[in-house]
């Protein structure tokens, strides 16, 4: 893994506005890549973010790469997500045309949009799709281009080579505080990435989209990163038909072997190491524990001799259909066993959020994947990711930070308890009990009109 | 006739010579202030410490205030306590006593060899009960320099602008009055508190980035105008540790004691009072014996209601003191509220469990790390059961060590070394030094611990 902190999405520019320019007729690179020059469109999304504890509107900028005549869009989660209310695709020719989110996927940072096509037709415009190529037959050296709009350059094109065409990295934030990373390696490039360059795509000389430009480090020189076609293709299936992405869930966290094969007594390239068994999961109750080092899958070996090998292994596990039954074979110490479990739901660590002008407070409901991270006891309550000054949950002394878990001395089980209670207040304002966890801490505040 | 020369000649001394008299008391009245330093030695370092603190007794008994030493450090590892007497530059060995839970006090010894040169600040405090400064009283105390000034004692005077109890009576001046935990007195000289850490004032900082200003808090460090007050002080100097550690210590077990406000006890109707919130009662406690339950709000200790304090927060402290003020073994009675429920619950404090700056622990130089007990307060920490205390904590990990390379950090909780639970401190030890000591070793491997996960660590040795 990487340090997580030396990495940035790449969103947000300023848009820089400049005059549109025509191109020249007669030279290109190929046909190929003139119509995927007419596929790439800039992406405007006006999104929603509750950290002030009020409703506010942030704008950003990202690229995008038509994929299909009925105007699907491939873009990156952070550009557009659940949280975008307003998305303004501008085409090849300049045009602007709205669009609607039809879903995300924060764990490959991917996300789909489909144009206004009643408005597209209305107005006559036109654009052209592009065509996926292959990124598993990329090899280190090949040149690739990144299309997009950063810093607001529209249907800017920079030229660069894979880098490495099978890089690791994790992020549990990665994606506006969604996990990202876990089950897709990355091709990293040295073509300029800049911010508004999200969500474009790294196409070969044929103009084939190979990946999904995504990431840079900041501060660093043309260390771009992007979701391969082989991923990227899989999520596009899956969001086209239910809108999103389910995954199983077993509760591992694996680490690559490396060295350790003679310490643990294994022949090379088998099993992976078990780092870490999250509390109350499947594997947890299949009796798995942290060291205990997985043989084989269903039968299947596996192996995790290398980091790069992770997002597979995991991949493999998250494929399953939730509540497949599945036998893992492990080692611990010199004995070997096997567990049988059935897999859940993957679920993010960010719940719904919502946001209250009454009270200026922002909240966002406790899942359960943020009570175990936090060593809460179960996933009730809020957490305050907001709070507006001089309204009355600041001046009663909530926090960020703060976890709501009792408003009048009922528990607040889910976002429609603080809902009514807000409502409530809204139409006959009285002083109000809240009972909030801050740390280890136990608070009571109230909130009066 | 008698009588009223007695009194014309008691008034003459008080309204005439009383300025006059100043550098006279003063001179008298330093003897009881002194410096002491010490040494915090870790693995890797030696740091002095300087503070200031007051004589107490003929046996050259010096009380420092709480601050003076961090309560995380162990005792083990303070050492080299030396005396400054104001204006001399060299030192004479002292011993460290120990710190008492009620007052917060650490208690040094001076050697023998100094104790004609001091004297106690009690010789100033007079007859009869201690003289509580009153609002507008004027009042002076001393303040002592750095080392590099052979600490040099000096004056500081002010006169009293505010009382507060937070919980203990507390003088407030409108100027610094006296170093932490060196004395104060009146003008006649007679003892009325003790320095107490100073609180922060707020300014406002401009510079050329920031024309428009932003708050600074800065905190005095030297000097305070917060005393406390000479009956907060002179019944309790007698409170001697018997050992290092302050044991025995009375221990209730109600952990996150959080003050209830003014708009909660208006809410829940008990205006006239304050309250405790108790965030979480912890296993094995008395506390959880008396069927104390989380969220439970404390409003009453031994039949008498919690008073109300400025800011609310006191009363975490006040509650603080109470337990203190209690032996392990007495009975503790505590009015609560269980949601609209009012209960009267009996405990019975006990002794506290053994401590982080009490637990055993041991360097191990090549890979680079110290190796603690784990005690009962880690496994509280840790969200984890008390009655399977198990495994050992990173208490320091080296720069750069094998250790540190391998990705171990402070107060993780290892587990398991080279695949074997450890039980206990004991036989990590044992584990750790036979690993050491194995010239042919090239790896060990530690299950670590580290908030909601795990980790396997291998560390290559050599």
């Amino acid at each position: 893994m990487v340090n997580q902190s030396l990495f940035r999405s790449i969103l947000g520019a300023s848009a820089l506005l400049f005059a549109p320019f025509a191109t020249p007729a007669g030279a290109s690179m190929s046909s190929g890549f003139d119509r995927l020059l007419d596929s790439v469109v800039r992406i405007d999304v006006s999104e929603v973010n509750y950290e002030d504890g009020a409703r506010r509107i942030d704008a950003s900028i990202g690229s995008g790469v038509i994929l299909s005549q009925d105007g699907l869009i491939l873009t990156n989660a952070h550009v557009a997500g659940p949280r975008a209310v307003d998305i303004n695709v501008t085409l090849a020719s300049l045009e602007r045309v709205n669009a609607k989110l039809i879903g995300w996927d924060h764990w490959t940072d991917l996300s789909l949009i489909r144009l206004n096509l009643d408005d597209v037709k209305k107005r006559g415009l036109t654009f052209k799709h592009a065509e996926f190529g292959d990124s598993e037959k990329l090899y280190v050296g090949e040149t690739v281009y990144a299309v997009g709009t950063p810093h607001g350059l529209t249907r800017t094109v920079t030229r660069g080579i894979i880098s490495n065409n099978n890089r690791y990295f994790e992020d549990t934030e990665g994606v506006d505080g969604y996990e990202t990373g876990n089950f897709n390696s990355w091709l990293q490039t040295d073509a300029a990435i800049n911010p508004g360059n999200s969500g474009g795509p790294l196409v070969t000389e044929d103009g084939r989209v190979v990946g999904i430009t995504s990431r840079a480090y900041l501060g660093a020189n043309n260390l771009g990163f992007a979701i391969p076609s082989v991923a990227a293709k899989r999520v596009v299936a899956g969001l086209v038909k239910d809108g999103s992405i389910t995954r199983s869930y077993i509760g591992i966290i694996p680490k690559a072997l490396q060295d350790l094969e003679g310490f643990y007594d294994l022949a090379v390239n088998s099993g992976v190491l078990i780092d870490s068994v999250e509390s109350g999961s499947p594997a947890s109750e299949a009796g798995l524990k942290a060291g205990d080092i997985i043989l084989s899958i269903d039968g299947r070996k596996v192996d995790g001799r290398f980091p790069e090998q992770l997002p597979t292994i995991q991949n493999t596990i998250a494929s399953l259909p939730v509540g497949s039954s599945l036998v893992l074979d492990y080692k611990r110490g010199s004995s070997e066993a096997s567990a049988a479990l059935v897999t859940t739901k993957l679920e993010s660590r960010m719940g719904e959020e919502w946001v209250s002008d009454t009270w200026g407070i922002g909240v966002r409901k406790v899942s359960r994947a943020f009570a175990r991270e936090n060593q809460l006891p179960d996933d009730t309550g809020v957490l305050v990711i907001g709070i507006q000054r001089g309204f009355p949950a600041e001046v009663a002394g909530l926090a960020r930070g703060d976890i709501i878990t009792k408003i009048n001395q009922s528990p607040v089980d889910s976002l429609d308890v603080i809902r009514a209670t807000d409502a409530a207040y809204a139409s006959r304002p009285a002083p109000t009990l809240f009972e909030v966890q801050r740390e280890r801490r136990v608070a009571l505040v109230v909130l009066k009109p | 006739m008698k009588f009223s020369t007695l009194i014309l000649a008691a008034a003459s001394c008080a309204a005439g010579a009383r300025a006059a008299d100043l550098p006279a008391l003063w001179a008298e009245r330093v003897k009881c202030a002194v410096a002491v330093e010490y040494v915090t030695q870790t693995e890797l370092e030696r740091r002095p410490t300087v503070a200031y603190g007051t004589v107490v007794d003929s046996q050259g008994t010096i009380i420092l205030p709480s601050a003076a030493i961090d309560l995380r450090i162990a005792p083990k590892q303070i050492k080299d306590f030396k005396v400054y007497l104001p204006g001399d530059p060299e030192g004479t060995p002292a011993e460290y006593l120990g710190r008492d839970a009620y007052t917060g006090w650490h208690f040094v010894r001076a050697s023998a060899a100094i104790l004609s040169r001091l004297v106690p600040v009690t010789a100033f405090a007079g007859p009869g009960a201690p003289r509580i400064a009153a609002l507008a009283d004027e009042v002076w105390g001393i303040g002592i320099r750095n080392k590099d000034e052979d600490f040099t004692p000096y004056i500081l005077r002010s006169s009293v602008a505010l009382l507060q109890l937070l919980p203990q009576r507390t003088a407030i001046a409108q100027q610094e009055v006296a170093g932490p935990g060196l004395p104060v007195f009146d003008r006649d000289g007679r003892f009325v508190g003790l320095g107490s850490s100073s609180f922060g004032q707020t300014f406002v900082e401009f510079s050329g980035a920031d024309r428009d200003g932003s708050p600074i808090m800065l905190v005095n460090i030297e000097e305070s105008s917060a005393f406390l007050t000479a009956d907060e002080v002179l019944p309790y100097i007698g409170r001697i540790p018997k050992n290092v550690f302050g044991r025995p210590l009375a221990w209730l077990g109600a952990y996150g004691l959080e003050p209830m406000d003014r708009e909660v006890a208006a809410f829940l109707k008990l205006e006239s009072q304050s309250g405790a919130v108790v965030s979480e009662v912890l296993e094995g406690s008395p506390a959880e014996k008396a069927g104390l339950k989380a969220h439970d709000i404390i409003l009453g200790i031994d039949g008498k209601p919690l008073p109300r304090f400025k800011p609310d927060r006191v009363v975490v402290d006040f509650v603080e003191r109470q337990i203190a003020a209690h032996a392990p073994g007495e009975a503790m009675a505590l009015s609560v509220l269980r949601g609209s429920e009012r209960l009267e619950l009996k405990s019975t404090l006990a002794e506290e469990p053994r401590l982080v700056r009490e637990a055993d622990r041991e360097y191990f130089e090549k890979i680079g790390f110290s190796a603690r007990e784990f005690v009962y307060g880690d496994a509280i920490a840790r969200h984890s059961k008390v009655s399977d205390l198990s495994g050992v904590v990173a208490h320091l990990v080296k720069p750069n060590s094998p250790a540190d390379l391998a990705g171990l950090r402070p107060d993780d909780w290892i587990k398991e070394i080279d695949g074997a639970e450890i039980a206990d401190f004991a036989s990590a030890a044992q584990k750790l030094t036979d690993i050491e000591k194995d010239a042919t070793r090239s790896e060990t491997v530690f299950l670590v611990s580290r908030g909601s996960d795990t980790a396997v660590l291998r560390i290559k040795l050599h």
